[in-house]
Formats: C-alpha cells, sequence, structure tokens
C-alpha cells in the first residue's frame, strides 16, 4: 500500500521533468557543484590546520566531528519536528488521503517518509564534503566511507522518529484549533534548550587563552546517551586506520529501529484524535490590528500580506525559532572574552567584528530564504487575482521587496549594532558594520524577492517546502557568497588603509569600494527586473 | 466591446484554440459552449491576461490585452472555474484588498462592499475567514469582488457551479440587470439550460475551433434548443 501511495509522487516528479526543466535546473546544480568542491576544500584545509597543532590536535578533529554529528543531531530533531507537523497535519493531501480507503498505519508510513526526506535532504545535500574531506585527509579504507554513509542514513532515520514523536505529542498536549500555539510551543522549547545547553557549558571565568580552549573541548557533545557519540565512536577508528566497533554501531541501529517504531505507536495512537481537533474552525479571526483599516492602492499588498502572515500558522513557528535563534547568537556574543582573546591576535577586535558580520550574514540568507525567497511563492494558485487585476507586476514585486526588506532590516541590523557593542566595537568600524549591514539587508532581500519571483513554486504543501527546494538552496549560497565577497572586499579595504594610503593604496581602495556597489547593485537589479520578467511571462 | 481576432493558443505544439474571432457589443452576454477540452477554459484565459495568444489579438473595451494589459484589465471583471482565494483573510478582508487594487476611494468602497455582500447573500459570513467557506459561498464571493469596480466587461467561467438553486436564480436575475447597464458579459458554461435562458448569443466551440455562432432567436427556435445543437456536434 505504501508503494501505491508514493506512486502518484513519483510519477508527478518524473512527469515534471523534462529537457527544459532539466535545462532550467541546471544553474542550480551548478551552484551545488561548486559549493561541494569549496566545502571540500575548506573542510580539508581546515582538518589539515586542526591535526597539526602540536599535542591537542588529533584530539581536536576527533572533536570537531563529535560537534558535527552533534550540531546535526539536534537540527535534524528539530527539522523533523516543523516538518512533520506541517506534513501530518497541515498538508492539502490528508483530507484526500482520510477520505480513501487507506490504512491509517499506512497514512503514517507515507508522512513519515514524506518527513524525513523533507527534512533531511538539505543536510544529505551538503554534509558528504565534509565525510569525503575527513576520509581524505586520514587516508581512510572504503570501509570508512560505507560505515559513515549508513550510520548517516541510521541517524537520520533516528531523528525522525524522535521528531515525529514530538510532533504527534505536542499537538495533542496543545488545545484544539490553536495550531499556532503547538507551533509556538516547538520554538520556545528549542529556545530554552539552546539557552540552557549553552549556559550549561559555558564557565564562569574565561580570562586566559587556556579557558578557551578548555571552553571548546568542555561542549558535552560526547555524553554516550547521544546518538552523534555513537557514530563518532563507530567511525573514528576506522578513521585511525582500526576495525570498526560493532557495539556503537549495533546500539545506533537499535535505537534507529526502536523510534521508527515509537513514533508509528505514537501516530497510531494520536493522529485520528489530533486530525479532528486541527480542522478550520470557521469562526472570525475577530478585530485585528488593521480592522477598519482602508489600505488604498499602495498599501494594498503590503496590507494583504502582513494579515494573511499573522494568521499562517506555518509561519509563526519558524519566526519563533529564529527569535529564539538570534537571542542566542547575542547572548554568546555577550560572553565572548575579548580581552583574553587579544593574547592570541592583535586584530582580535577586527576579527570578531568580522566573524560576526559573516555570522549576521549567514543569519540574514537563512532568513531571506525563509521569509522573501517564498514572498511571491506565497500568493499560492490566488496568483491568478494578481494577474487579472490592474496590478503592475515590477510594482508587486517592490512592494513585496519593501515589505521583506523592512522587517529583515529591522531584525540584522539591530543584532550587528548590539553584537558590535558586546565585543567593544565602536567609532569607524561601528558605522562601516551598521552599514554594511543595510547594504546587505538591501541586496540580498532583492536578491531573495528577484530569485523567488524567477523560479516560483505556487503549488506546495507548505511554504516552508519553497525555501527548501533546489531554487532555494542556491539562493542560500549564492546570498551567502555575496555576504563573504562583499565582506572579503572591506576587510582588504581594512588591510590597505592599515599599510599606509600611498597611490596604489588609494587605486586599490577606489577599485574595492566600486566592486563592493557593483556586485551589491547588480544582487538587487538583475534578479528584480529577470524576476519582473518572468512573473509577468508566468502561465499556468 | 470584446474583440478576439484570429487568436490561437498552442501547448507543446497541440492547439488548444486556433484562429479563433469573435466580437460581443455592449451589454451583450455572450456564452461560449462546447465538450471538455474544447478550448472554452482557455479563450477566456487569453481574454484575462493570463495566458498568452500565440497569434492574434484579444480587446477588451478597445485596449489590448497584451499591449495595454493594465488598461484592459482596469474594466475587466474575472470570476475563474476555480476558486483559489486567500484563505487566511475574512471575505470583508479580501473584498477590501480588491476595491484596494482598483483604487477605488474608500467611501465608496465601503458602500460597494456593503451592496454587494448584501446582494450575494453573504454579509452574515462576511467576517469568517474564507478557508471556512462552502464551495457555493466562494462562488459568491468570487462575483463580489468581480463586480466591485463596476466593470465594463465580466467574463464568467462557470458560472453556476457550486451555487444552489436559490443561487443559480438570483445569478440569472443579476446577468440580466448587468446587460441592461450596458456590462458586457462572456460567460463560458456547461449548463446548456441557463445559458439558453440568459445568453443573447452562443458560441459553439470544439477542438479548438469556433464552429458555429447563433443567435437566441436562432436557437430558442430549433427543436431541442442548445442541447439539441451540443449533441449534435459530437455526431
Amino acid at each position: 500500500m505504501l508503494f501505491k501511495l508514493i506512486k502518484p509522487k513519483l510519477l508527478s516528479s518524473r512527469n515534471s521533468l523534462n529537457a527544459r526543466v532539466l535545462l532550467r535546473r541546471a544553474p542550480f546544480f551548478a551552484i551545488g557543484f561548486v559549493f561541494w568542491i569549496l566545502l571540500y576544500i575548506g573542510t580539508c584545509k581546515f582538518l589539515s590546520f586542526v591535526r597539526g597543532i602540536d599535542f591537542a590536535g588529533e584530539v581536536l578533529s576527533a572533536k570537531l566531528l563529535s560537534m558535527t554529528f552533534f550540531g546535526l543531531t539536534g537540527f535534524l530533531v528539530l527539522s523533523n519536528v516543523i516538518t512533520a507537523i506541517s506534513s501530518f497535519y497541515l498538508s492539502k493531501d490528508i483530507t484526500f488521503l482520510l477520505t480513501k480507503p487507506v490504512a491509517d498505519r499506512d497514512i503514517l508510513r507515507l508522512k513519515s517518509l514524506e518527513t524525513v526526506m523533507n527534512s533531511s535532504w538539505m543536510v544529505l545535500s551538503f554534509i558528504p564534503p565534509v565525510f569525503l574531506a575527513y576520509g581524505v585527509t586520514y587516508h581512510a579504507s572504503a570501509v570508512y566511507y560505507i560505515s559513515i554513509s549508513s550510520a548517516f542514513i541510521m541517524l537520520v532515520i533516528l531523528t525522525g522518529g524522535i521528531g515525529i514523536s514530538i510532533a504527534h505529542m505536542l499537538t495533542q498536549f496543545f488545545p484544539a484549533r490553536h495550531t499556532r500555539l503547538v507551533l509556538l510551543g516547538v520554538g520556545m522549547l528549542l529556545f530554552l534548550l539552546l539557552y540552557f545547553t549553552m549556559k550549561s557549558v559555558m564557565p564562569r571565568t574565561l580570562e586566559t587563552p587556556e579557558d578557551i580552549v578548555r571552553t571548546f573541548m568542555s561542549f558535552n557533545t560526547d555524553s554516550p546517551l547521544l546518538p552523534g557519540y555513537w557514530i563518532t565512536e563507530t567511525v573514528l577508528p576506522l578513521l585511525r586506520g582500526k576495525g570498526p566497533d560493532m557495539f556503537y554501531s549495533l546500539v545506533l541501529l537499535s535505537n534507529c529501529a526502536f523510534f521508527l517504531l515509537l513514533s508509528s505507536a505514537i501516530g497510531r495512537r494520536l493522529f485520528r484524535k489530533n486530525i479532528g481537533r486541527l480542522q478550520p474552525s470557521g469562526r472570525g479571526p475577530g478585530n485585528g490590528l488593521f480592522s477598519g483599516i482602508y489600505p488604498g492602492r499602495k498599501s494594498a499588498l503590503p496590507y494583504k500580506d502582513i494579515l494573511i502572515f499573522f494568521r499562517d500558522t506555518g509561519q509563526w513557528s519558524q519566526v519563533t525559532i529564529i527569535g529564539a535563534l538570534v537571542m542566542v547568537y547575542i547572548y554568546n556574543f555577550k560572553s565572548v572574552p575579548v580581552e583574553a582573546m587579544a593574547e592570541l591576535t592583535p586584530f582580535i577586535k577586527e576579527l570578531m567584528l568580522l566573524v560576526n558580520m559573516l555570522m549576521a550574514g549567514l543569519v540574514l540568507s537563512a532568513v531571506t530564504a525563509r521569509f522573501l525567497y517564498t514572498a511571491v511563492s506565497l500568493e499560492g494558485q490566488a496568483f491568478w487575482i494578481i494577474r487579472t487585476t490592474p496590478v503592475n507586476i515590477s510594482g508587486f514585486l517592490r512592494a513585496k521587496f519593501l515589505y521583506g526588506c523592512t522587517a529583515i532590516t529591522l531584525l540584522i541590523v539591530p543584532v550587528v549594532f548590539f553584537t558590535n557593542l558586546a565585543i567593544r566595537v565602536t567609532g569607524g568600524l561601528m558605522y562601516v558594520s551598521v552599514g554594511t549591514a543595510l547594504m546587505l539587508c538591501v541586496s540580498v532581500s532583492g536578491l531573495g524577492t528577484g530569485m523567488g519571483a524567477i523560479y516560483p513554486k505556487f503549488r506546495y504543501a507548505n511554504i516552508a517546502s519553497v525555501s527548501m527546494s533546489l531554487g532555494g538552496m542556491a539562493f542560500m549560497v549564492l546570498a551567502f557568497s555575496l555576504v563573504v565577497i562583499t565582506l572579503s572586499l572591506e576587510a582588504w579595504l581594512f588591510y590597505v588603509s592599515q599599510a599606509g594610503l600611498d597611490l596604489a593604496g588609494k587605486i586599490q581602495i577606489a577599485v574595492c569600494l566600486a566592486l563592493i556597489g557593483a556586485i551589491n547593485a547588480a544582487a538587487f537589479f538583475l534578479p528584480m527586473k529577470i524576476g519582473a520578467k518572468r512573473l509577468s511571462e508566468f502561465e499556468a | 466591446m470584446i474583440g478576439l481576432g484570429n487568436i490561437s493558443k498552442a501547448f507543446d505544439g497541440i492547439y488548444a484554440v486556433k484562429n479563433l474571432s469573435i466580437t460581443v457589443g455592449k451589454g451583450e452576454v455572450f456564452g461560449l459552449v462546447g465538450p471538455n477540452g474544447a478550448g472554452k477554459t482557455t479563450t477566456i484565459r487569453m481574454m484575462t491576461g493570463l495566458l498568452k495568444p500565440d497569434e492574434g489579438t484579444a480587446n477588451m473595451g478597445g485596449y489590448s490585452i497584451t499591449d495595454e494589459p493594465l488598461k484592459a484589465k482596469a474594466i475587466l471583471g474575472y470570476v475563474p472555474d476555480r476558486a483559489f482565494l486567500y484563505e487566511k483573510l475574512t471575505a470583508r478582508e479580501f473584498l477590501t484588498f480588491i476595491a484596494s487594487l482598483y483604487d477605488i476611494e474608500k467611501q465608496e468602497a465601503l458602500r460597494r462592499i456593503e451592496t454587494l455582500t448584501a446582494v450575494f447573500g453573504i454579509r452574515d459570513i462576511e467576517d469568517e475567514l474564507i478557508e471556512s467557506f462552502s464551495q457555493g459561498m466562494r462562488q459568491r464571493l468570487l462575483f463580489s469582488s468581480a463586480l466591485i469596480h463596476n466593470p465594463e466587461v465580466l467574463l464568467i467561467d462557470e458560472p453556476f457551479m457550486g451555487l444552489d438553486p436559490f443561487g443559480v436564480r438570483m445569478l440569472k436575475g443579476f446577468i440580466g440587470n448587468l446587460s441592461a447597464k450596458g456590462v458586457t458579459v462572456f460567460l463560458v458554461t456547461h449548463s446548456l439550460h441557463i445559458a439558453e435562458e440568459v445568453c443573447h448569443r452562443v458560441g459553439f466551440i470544439n477542438k479548438g475551433l469556433l464552429t458555429s455562432i447563433k443567435s437566441a432567436d436562432e436557437f430558442r427556435t430549433i427543436e431541442g434548443g442548445l442541447e439539441g445543437l451540443f449533441l449534435s456536434m459530437g455526431d
């Protein structure tokens, strides 16, 4: 039966694949391939550097692997919780499936498979270069590659089982007709989990470089109760040229089977009950923020988008999670021991500023992918309304950009400002970094809105899947590349200005400034222009 | 008011509509009927600008839908066959949004919303989310939104889908009133008996080709009426 249920999806995928589609997706594959190569080279170089550190090199390298699996476990569990709520309870095919002679067990299997695939494909796509780099650096045998691949697939299934079980229980726990609260709850739980984890692993004093190394080593990712530890213990001996540790392989396998069965048992018990609670109530939303407001033509689109945004449960979980992550991020920077680290390098403040800007750029890219890349697709199948009313498509796109860019700027610029204050960056560097953040907010928002219009996806099961699509991933890579290029040019500007300003230096500064302006302007204007053209020619 | 000149549209090399020419006058109610897959919806979608004709011209009130789309759309009202709407808006918010897109002055927009929600019987549920609406209520809301800017041309794809008998009767009367006020109505339907009642002329389309156009006087005098004509197309 499961195959019968999957078959329509497989056939849909096959039918939608033709030469034209493959050609349109070719740039994404190219971007992904380049990213793979860069990630592989970067990991190899970093591993070589770490392993070269006297005494602690090998320990640190193993620690990094352990931390990678620790982080991936957390990410995959969270991703599965969010995806499972959408997939099991909010997706559009649920009503269809429930009205057909299909056993609940088969619906649960189908949705579990969908959840695991949708929430882990991104990690599955991007992690291989890291594993490959470890294997190549350690000259590992073929057994290592087979072992780490199967261990990782088991981790994906295991985290899927945990995530799906949590999703069913959360949906059961929160009151009927309040799915928003369910999703809000997920976000809050995550925030508390992250907050207390961070707080517990940070020592009270960070006064010397030794404290920092100790802090790094004290991140408790090595608990034998965690799946990341089991994988690390399975593959580490293989990297060191020994045989595989069968004990931890079996622990991983048995837990994988256990959580799979657990999610199935919980699903059978709660799925029907939860479904009954989540049907639309037909009640009005009450007098909201915009009751009585008449927007006028210029504000019509933001009026509609804001109303929908605050009523769409799918958006809420993401907002909460982003809020939680930003809080943790600011908290982390507040705890950075700048004075202690100054002993490691003289330009520690500038280096920390660069790291801060890179982190902010990563957050900017991720948030833009989730909220601006999806802005056009969010119109869904109601896009005919925009196409048949006297709405200028360029104006429509500009409205999407302005509404999204304003929100993103209000998030990113204060984050940069406050984290800068936390690491005691003031004066010129503060102005430059805040100005850069502002510029990147505009250019990355333009890039996201434009690319979302070039590759719109009006038929989706849940909007989060659009940002996780091939186009969404390509946008993320391009947006973060834009951030990296801009910051690299600015770092070069700083370096040149510190070395003294002769004629050659002045020319380099002028070239760098022109390049920064040109690249960011192109990142904004080109996708917006191409996107408007594509949308106005869109036929469906 | 409506002028279609030799419009054609092909998908993957197969014509959905081929060399179709129709002229519809001011205040006229024109029906396009034909079997499934005949090209009716493709025709109406080209008239709205949702599809671009491969060849030919589509003029609405003197404006070309491809060359002057904003002017053409400003005088068009469109009711599609499938009611995809913004599910998280209430009916009133949806109508407010649509009125804003047409740049209608606030007081006038509010007055029209009051009138249309009353006429189409959705006043009681105007503050409920659209996601909870039945198919019939969605259809009523679609009509309200298509008429909020007092269009000169109304394009309707399967107008009676999902409506109860009260709704059908109300809509038939409403189409007659619009026509009397000079609004041109172009409708695509399978409901031949209703088309027979409301249309001044009916065009028959089959395999993308317009096979004939009959006036009300003609099809009402033929034995079997529109249904007889329609069934004879299959012979």
